[in-house]
Parts: C-alpha cells; sequence; structure tokens
C-alpha cells in the first residue's frame, strides 16, 4: 500500500489524483501523432524524402552524380546542396529553435556558434544530414534512390575524444569558430573559469580535509518512441508544416526567417508527440527546412521520417569532471572546486548552457553558502553525434560530480552524508539549515531505510553467497520555480465562455506526455469555480495550430504545468468581470452590485435570488465572453524547494551485475498540480536515470569513428523487469509566488538517480567507481576480478 | 508472373489484398495495416523488433506487427487496438489508472496501443496473472517515460475487471 500525497491546501480539483485527460484517446490509439497524420491514403499526392546521411565523421562533398538516382523509376525529384536557395541559406544553431521562448534569428542564443549548414556539404559526424534530399513516391524508393547517388566524398581526419581534440594538431571541426575546438567564450556562460569566488587554493592549504574525485559520464540519447517526423506542404505561397517538434510558435518563427516568408503565410501544427526529453532540435531545425524547399520545388507535400537508427540524432554532453572539496573538522564546508571539458559533438548547440549556464544555477541556489568556490568548464568539438538539450541537460552531469564528493567528504570526516549536506547546502536566500532540503532528505532516509541498510562501505550482510547490498542517494535543486523563467518572456492563455456555460480553453502547449494539459484543464476548472464548471465541461484540444491557437508554451524546463495557470489565474478574474459586466443590466444594476459563485450570479443585497450563469448568458446577445491574457513569469525570487533520489542496489560480486532493489524518489513541489502525472514523472525519471547509469550508452568503433549501436537491440533501454518498485513522494514544504507558487518536476526526475545508484554501489562493495555506465565488467575490474 | 491475393481477416472484416498491386513483397504486416488499411493506432517506433509499439494479435498471439510480412499474414485473424472495444476491461484499466503511488499508465502514448495489446493477449492466456507474471509478459515493450509500475497496475486491475464481468474479454 503507497501512501498517498497529501495537499497543504485542499483545493477541489488542483491537486487531486485522477486519470489524464488524453488517457481515453491514448489507451484507445485514436490519438493521433506526426506519422498518423498524413499518409498515401489520406494525402494521395504525398510523397516521401529520405536524406543522405554521412558515412564519415569528417567529410566534405566534392561532388554528387544523381543521374542514375533521378532515372529511378518513382524518384520525383533530388535537392542538392549546391542549388542557390540551399547554398545561400544562412548558418544557423539550437539557440533559436530549441529554446523556451520564440527567438528570432538575430536574437538567437550562442550567436557565436553558428556552426550548422542546412543541407550543407561539410560532415561532421556519421549520420550528418548533409548533400542532397531525394523524394519518391515512396519511403522504399526513396531509400534505394539514396543508394544510388555517387557522391565523391573528400575523407578527412576526425577525432572522437574531447581530451584529444583539445591537443595540438587535431583536425578542427570549425576552425573560423573555435580555432582550438574549444569553444570560444561568450556572453551567456561567461569564460573557462566562469565562477571563483572568495580564495580557493588559500581554503584547501588552510582545510584540515581535503578530498579529490573524478567523474566521467557518458552520452546516453533521448529515444523518443516518435520518431522525427514532418509534412510539409505549400498551398500557393504559403507552407503548412505538421511535426513532432514540441515547439509550434518557435517553428513558425524558424522557418519564416530561414525561408524569408511572412509570418503569416507559415502554418504550424503539431499534434501529439511520444515523447521529447528535450530531443528538441539537432534534426528539425535543418530537415524542416530542406522537407520545405524539397516540397516547393516538386509542387506536391513531402514527408519525412527519421528511421530508429537516424534517430540517434541528439543526447547528453559527455562531461569528465574532477572536483576537489575541503572542511573544517566539524563537517563545515569550506572550498569546493570542479573543472569540467565536455564533449559537445559535431556541432555546439547547448553545450555551454550545460557546462556553465546550469553550474552557474546550482550554485545560486544550492551552493550559495560554501566561502570559496571555483568553477571551470570547457567544451569540445569532436566528431560524435551532437549532444544538445536531453533531460536534465546539465544537471545530471554536475550531481554525478557533486554527490560523489559529498559522499567522499561524509566518509573522511566520518559523517552521514545526509547531515553534511544539511549542513552546508541551500540557497542564497535562506539561512542554513534549508527546510525544504532537510525535510525531503529526512523523508527519503526514512522511505529506503537509511538507518537500517547503510552500513560501513563495503561490510554489509552477504546475500547468496556472493551479493553485497547497500544504499545511497543523491539530492539537487528542483527547476524551475517560476522567477528561473524570467528568459521565457509572455505566457499567454484564452478562455471562451460560451452562452451555454461551457467553457472553451485555449492554453496551448504541446502535449509530449508531460500531463501539462491535464494540469492546465484541473487549473482552468479551479480558477473559473465561479462559474460552476467541472473539468468534464472544459472543451481542450491536443493539436496546437498556429493560425487559431494562442502562442504555444514550450515545453521545456518543466514549468509548463504550472506557468499557465498561473496565468489562469488573472484570467479568470478578467472573465468574471466581463461576465458581470454583460448581464449586469438584467440585475438592473452596476457589475460591482453583482456577484457570481457556484454557477449563479446574483445581487450582493439579495444573495438567495438570482440565475444561473447559463440562464444569464442565454437571455443576452448569444455572444461567448473571450479573454486572452499573456503575462511574463513572476520575478520575485522565492528560492527553489529540493528533490532527492535514494537507491538500494544489489551487486553480484562474481557477475558483477548491479541490480537496483528500490527507489524512492522525494520531490517538494511548492504545489502539486496534478499528483497522479507527478507521480509519474518520479517514477518514469528513475526509469530512465536507472538506463543511463547502468545500460545505455553509445560505442563508437574509434578507427572509422561509426556509432556501432544506432538501435534499440544493442541501446539497451530499462524495461519493466530492469526497474525496481519506485516509491514517489511529493511535498508541499518551500512556496514560489503567485497563486500557485510550484516547482517543475519532470525534467529533474531523472537527475539523482545515477549518483544515488552508483553512491549505493560504493556501500554495497567498498570500491568506487565513477564512469558511467556502470557495466557488470566494470564493477568485476574494480573488484579486481577482471582486466 | 501471376499472384494470387492475400486473405487477412483484421477485425472481423476479410481483406483480400494483391502483392505487387496492394503491397509489396517486402511489406510488413505493420505498414500494411498503417498505410494501406489506416489502421494507425499501432505504432512504427524501432522497425526492428526490440519496442513492442506495434504489437497486435495474431490468431490470439501477440505478434510483432513490424516482424511479420504482410504476406505471411495470409489466412489469418488479426486484431489491433481499433478492434477493441470502448469499454475494454484492458482500455478502461489503462484508462482509469491513477491510484496513488504508481503514477498513471502513460504518458505520451505512443507505447499505449502495444501494451494494451499485450496485456490482451497475456489475460487472454492467463486471466488472473501476477505482478511478476505481468512484468515477465510486458517485458519486451518499452515505454520510455517509464509508466511501468503504471501499466502493471492497469493490467492488475483488468484482470479484477476481467473476473468481475464473468471472465469473458
Amino acid at each position: 500500500m503507497k501512501t498517498p500525497f497529501q495537499p497543504r491546501i485542499a483545493r477541489k480539483h488542483v491537486g487531486q489524483y485522477r486519470p489524464r485527460i488524453d488517457a481515453f484517446e491514448k489507451a484507445t490509439g485514436r490519438a493521433q501523432y506526426a506519422d498518423d497524420l498524413a499518409n498515401k491514403r489520406s494525402m494521395p499526392d504525398l510523397c516521401y524524402a529520405k536524406v543522405l546521411h554521412s558515412p564519415y565523421p569528417r567529410a566534405r562533398i566534392r561532388s554528387i552524380d544523381d543521374r542514375k538516382a533521378l532515372a529511378l523509376p518513382g524518384v520525383l525529384g533530388i535537392l542538392r546542396y549546391d542549388e542557390l536557395e540551399v547554398a545561400g541559406l544562412k548558418p544557423t544553431n539550437a539557440g533559436w529553435t530549441d529554446g523556451v521562448d520564440t527567438r528570432s534569428y538575430d536574437a538567437m542564443d550562442w550567436p557565436h556558434y553558428r556552426d550548422r549548414r542546412v543541407l550543407g556539404d561539410y560532415a561532421c559526424w556519421v549520420g550528418d544530414e548533409v548533400g542532397a534530399m531525394v523524394a519518391a513516391e515512396t519511403e522504399a524508393i526513396a531509400e534505394e534512390a539514396l543508394r544510388l547517388l555517387r557522391v565523391d566524398w573528400e575523407v578527412l581526419p576526425f577525432v572522437l575524444d574531447a581530451e584529444e581534440a583539445i591537443l595540438p594538431g587535431a583536425p578542427l571541426l570549425h576552425p573560423e569558430i573555435a580555432p582550438d575546438n574549444v569553444l570560444p567564450d561568450e556572453e551567456l556562460g561567461g569564460p573557462t573559469r566562469f565562477i571563483d569566488r572568495g580564495d580557493v587554493e588559500a581554503a584547501f592549504a588552510a582545510a584540515p580535509v581535503v578530498v579529490e574525485g573524478s567523474s566521467v559520464g557518458h552520452n546516453p540519447t533521448q529515444a523518443s518512441l516518435d520518431p522525427w517526423c514532418c509534412v510539409v506542404e505549400w498551398r500557393g505561397d504559403r507552407l503548412t508544416l505538421w511535426s513532432n517538434s514540441y515547439a509550434a510558435d518557435q517553428s513558425r518563427m524558424h522557418l519564416s526567417q530561414m525561408l524569408d516568408l511572412p509570418i503569416a503565410k507559415v502554418r504550424v501544427v503539431s499534434p501529439y508527440v511520444g515523447g521529447q526529453f528535450g530531443r528538441g532540435d539537432t534534426g528539425e531545425q535543418p530537415f524542416f527546412i530542406f522537407t520545405a524547399l524539397l516540397a516547393r520545388k516538386l509542387g506536391r507535400p513531402v514527408k519525412f521520417k527519421h528511421t530508429r537508427r537516424e534517430s540517434f540524432h541528439d543526447g547528453r554532453q559527455q562531461a569528465s569532471y574532477t572536483a576537489r572539496a575541503s572542511a573544517e573538522n566539524d563537517g563545515t564546508i569550506t572550498a569546493m572546486e570542479f573543472k569540467a571539458i565536455g564533449n559537445a559533438g559535431a556541432y555546439a548547440d547547448h553545450t555551454i548552457a550545460a557546462l556553465k549556464t546550469v553550474p552557474s544555477e546550482i550554485v545560486e541556489v544550492s551552493l550559495a553558502h560554501i566561502p570559496n568556490l571555483r568553477f571551470e568548464a570547457r567544451g569540445v568539438y569532436t566528431n560524435k553525434m551532437p549532444a544538445c538539450m536531453m533531460r536534465g541537460i546539465g544537471n545530471c552531469q554536475i550531481n554525478f560530480i557533486l554527490g560523489l564528493m559529498v559522499d567522499l567528504l561524509a566518509e573522511r570526516l566520518r559523517m552521514d552524508p545526509i547531515e553534511l549536506v544539511i549542513k552546508n547546502f541551500g540557497h542564497e536566500w535562506e539561512a542554513l539549515p534549508d527546510k525544504s532540503l532537510s525535510i525531503v532528505l529526512r523523508t527519503g532516509a526514512e522511505r529506503i531505510g537509511w538507518q537500517e541498510r547503510r552500513h560501513p562501505p563495503g561490510r554489509g550482510p552477504i546475500f547468496a553467497r556472493t551479493r553485497r547490498r547497500g544504499v545511497g542517494f543523491s539530492f539537487h535543486p528542483g527547476w524551475h520555480a517560476e522567477w528561473q523563467e524570467e528568459r521565457r518572456g509572455e505566457v499567454e492563455v484564452a478562455m471562451t465562455l460560451n452562452p451555454d456555460g461551457s467553457v472553451l480553453l485555449d492554453a496551448a502547449t504541446v502535449e509530449t506526455g508531460t500531463g501539462s494539459n491535464t494540469c492546465n484543464v484541473l487549473s482552468c476548472a479551479e480558477a473559473l469555480d465561479f462559474l460552476g464548471v467541472s473539468p468534464a465541461d472544459i472543451g481542450w484540444t491536443a493539436i496546437i495550430d498556429t493560425d487559431v491557437s494562442a502562442k504555444d508554451c514550450v515545453q521545456t524546463d518543466s514549468a509548463v504545468a504550472y506557468l499557465q495557470s498561473e496565468v489562469m489565474a488573472v484570467a479568470a478574474g478578467e472573465l468574471r468581470q466581463k461576465l458581470l459586466e454583460r448581464v449586469a443590466a438584467q440585475f438592473d444594476a452596476g457589475p460591482a452590485d453583482l456577484d457570481v459563485a457556484g454557477g449563479r450570479i446574483f445581487r450582493r443585497d439579495e444573495p438567495d435570488a438570482g440565475k444561473t450563469v447559463r440562464e444569464a448568458l442565454m437571455a443576452g446577445p448569444l455572444l461567448p465572453i473571450c479573454v486572452r491574457l499573456s503575462r511574463p513569469p513572476l520575478t520575485e525570487r522565492t528560492g527553489v524547494p529540493y528533490m532527492a533520489t535514494f537507491a538500494e542496489v544489489e551487486v553480484d560480486t562474481d557477475t558483477g551485475r548491479v541490480q537496483v532493489l528500490h527507489m524512492a524518489v522525494v520531490n517538494d513541489c511548492g504545489t502539486v498540480m496534478y499528483p497522479s502525472g507527478a507521480e509519474s514523472q518520479q517514477i518514469g525519471g528513475q526509469a530512465m536515470g536507472l538506463g543511463e547509469a547502468l545500460t545505455e550508452e553509445i560505442v563508437y568503433d574509434k578507427p572509422s569513428g561509426r556509432p556501432l549501436n544506432f538501435n534499440w537491440i544493442d541501446y539497451t533501454i530499462p524495461t519493466m523487469l530492469d526497474v525496481p518498485d519506485i516509491d514517489p513522494v511529493l511535498l508541499e514544504v518551500w512556496r514560489g509566488g503567485g497563486e500557485y507558487g510550484a516547482c517543475g518536476i519532470g525534467e529533474g526526475a531523472v537527475t539523482c538517480a545515477p549518483r544515488a545508484i552508483l553512491n549505493a554501489v560504493y556501500n554495497a562493495i567498498g570500491v568506487r567507481i565513477d564512469e558511467l555506465p556502470l557495466k557488470p565488467e566494470k564493477v568485476l575490474v574494480a573488484l579486481g576480478k577482471g582486466r | 508472373m501471376t499472384s494470387v491475393p492475400i486473405r487477412i481477416t483484421v477485425n472481423d472484416r476479410l481483406h483480400e489484398l494483391l502483392p505487387g498491386h496492394d503491397f509489396e513483397v517486402g511489406t510488413t504486416l505493420a505498414a500494411l495495416l498503417r498505410e494501406r488499411l489506416g489502421l494507425t493506432g499501432l505504432k512504427v517506433s524501432c522497425d526492428e523488433g526490440a519496442c513492442g509499439a506495434c504489437t497486435v494479435i495474431m490468431d490470439g498471439k501477440a505478434v510483432l506487427s513490424c516482424m511479420v510480412l504482410a504476406i505471411e499474414a495470409d489466412g489469418h485473424r488479426i486484431t489491433t487496438i481499433e478492434g477493441l472495444p470502448a469499454d475494454h476491461p484492458v482500455i478502461e484499466a489503462f484508462v482509469e489508472q491513477s491510484e496513488p503511488g504508481y503514477g498513471t499508465a502513460m504518458q505520451c502514448g505512443y507505447c499505449t496501443p502495444g501494451f494494451v495489446m499485450t496485456a490482451v493477449a497475456l489475460l487472454e492466456q492467463n486471466p488472473r496473472p501476477t505482478l511478476a507474471e505481468v512484468r515477465v509478459s510486458l517485458s519486451g515493450n518499452i515505454c520510455r517515460c517509464g509508466c511501468y509500475a503504471g501499466i502493471a497496475q492497469a493490467v492488475l486491475h483488468a484482470s479484477e475487471k476481467l473476473a468481475a464481468r464473468g471472465g469473458a474479454l
């Protein structure tokens, strides 16, 4: 029996366990995704496109002979890199197509890193989409045509490892941007040493306890089930894009500016999306554009869809950290230093966000009380699959090393690491100990059985002769609270009250699975409770269409679950006022003399008389009452809540197999908007983190630079048998600003799992392994049983 | 070369389809169902038998329709997600799942039709599975959102619904 969460304030709809609003559509297979929207059956003149992928990690196209491909029956046309309208396209990057808000080309993040060409002639990794796109009557014919292209490649030297890429003489990927492969300093991320507080060296010299550690991450990928897909159709000079991008308005701006079309000539439709996980960008901006150009050239709609192999397109920045930490004998941490080298892969994308921006945020909200602090990071181009914005960007990497330093320090100090964390970490707004952090950690400890199951490293009980058990945890600040979303800009919602009292909600956000559409309907019902509406009375749509929808709130930073709800809370007041103004004459009164509650409108001086909202509206001009409101996120700096993952593992010292037996995941959310959805995020985040910790890894063949396991047989994603019982715990301790004062949960849910599992492994076997993923062979080597 | 049509019964409706005309010899059952018959409930995610999103029921057994050629389905009975009644106990249980502590039975929903069909096949063979049996039987399906706890609960609840309805699916 699990323990349900208890809300701090009982509300009618928000905070209630209940089914998802889209569950019926999804469970019956009726929910439509991009790939379901267009096929030959529904769009007879549809053609299918395939794009050339580089077979080399670094190569330039000298020429392409496409005569044989064009002669293949069923081939409809080819778009080439050397056509004027392709070659003339602006260079681009992820800084304006994978952000929290719509950006223009000129205002993109990372303007110095415009390293991507659309269908260019220069390939930077095996799989890079370059050179030519073929359209045919079927996908099979398009694939066959690709094989008939005779490409003259100038094969160039390449480099896979970040450490090798920074050595003199290494092949340079984008020398005009990074003359030594190191992404140059820029404004957003700051210099290489982007944090340098106090006197770190002096603190280390003076401290009685100093520990050193290092960690090596890897490059897991989002592995959304729904492969990238887009369909582009032109009607005259007007373009429509259907896609499974997580951003509609942003995509519209991107198409408009890359193709030099007025915004009014671009329509973007986003249906349900089969999983996002930060798979934001690295493919779609180029392929939206070349699909659009090919569709225009052919005068027919074109569909472009990745195969599973091609869906291995971006992932997490592989980061290696070295770190030092010092403390007084009483456990007061005096200094910390972190140095990172991060593998950006072929394109910069958001690598500097992962390596610098996110750690800066962690410093503000977790390390605020550490007096001496130094962070250095370098992002490096290599010829691997690019890394971009995978769920938990930057946070997973920094958590993995920070959690190690906590464990190392605690062991040297002979302290419980939970006490060490509570003693030292918190944000800059409050004195220590932080209330949220303390309660989160103490709750997690209780749920996992910390006192009973924790033991000196490698000294625990032995099971089945060869198996040792241990427990570990890691903690992290929640993100994002509303004040941290300042850069998002205006958040828009629209609500329409129909004459019959029903409501249409337009809180546009692409439904990637996060459950924010359910949150929105619940908070709409909550805000409009005076109308007497229930969630079932509220019409909503899963399809975002930029021609008619409000601006969509981009599915990033896990903040959508409450950002639109906060705006709705304000918009509801406006709707209430408009309603009273509309019906005031019927009551021989002014709007100020009226009130509305529980679906009834009445004069304040006659509270027992009155009419229902429906009666009053139906007696009027039968015109819906519309409110459309946008508002920037609140900027009041309220701090953040915390979260933690606790894990119990069992390590077979004969086989090296690590089995996670049990996990407890604790999130202080401020306000839990939709507990069933929040628990899904908590549980699902552990499943993904468990894969990152133990099994998922992209393996490269070093001599050829080719990735070897771009498939789901060899890239092993956890299944139901791999994921243990997970205890999701939701708390409301901290509170942000606004009506709800909530904090995001989904993206962070994945953050702590790898470190919690690896600390538990150390507790089990007494040998540290700090390289992900923790495969059995690494365990055996660490135990001295293999080479 | 003359070809003879294949006969496939899909959701109780017989289809006669001509190889080389209605589909190619290399066309998978998944592609035939989605592209030719418009049954887009099943999803093609990995197209290599690794994820279970394309699961349909063939003659009572769950099969991965991306690993079955259309031509191999000749003479067989296929049920897709569209062939289940909306009040099917498995569908109802997946829709309703929100029991505290387990999360919902889906998030993005892309894997859901595959999980539903695998669960239907399981319950047809084993109407009262244990949690351990559910976990083994559904381990060929990937839910990247990680809703495994909610899915397993939904299948157990579907089994209870089934028993309450007298055991008939």
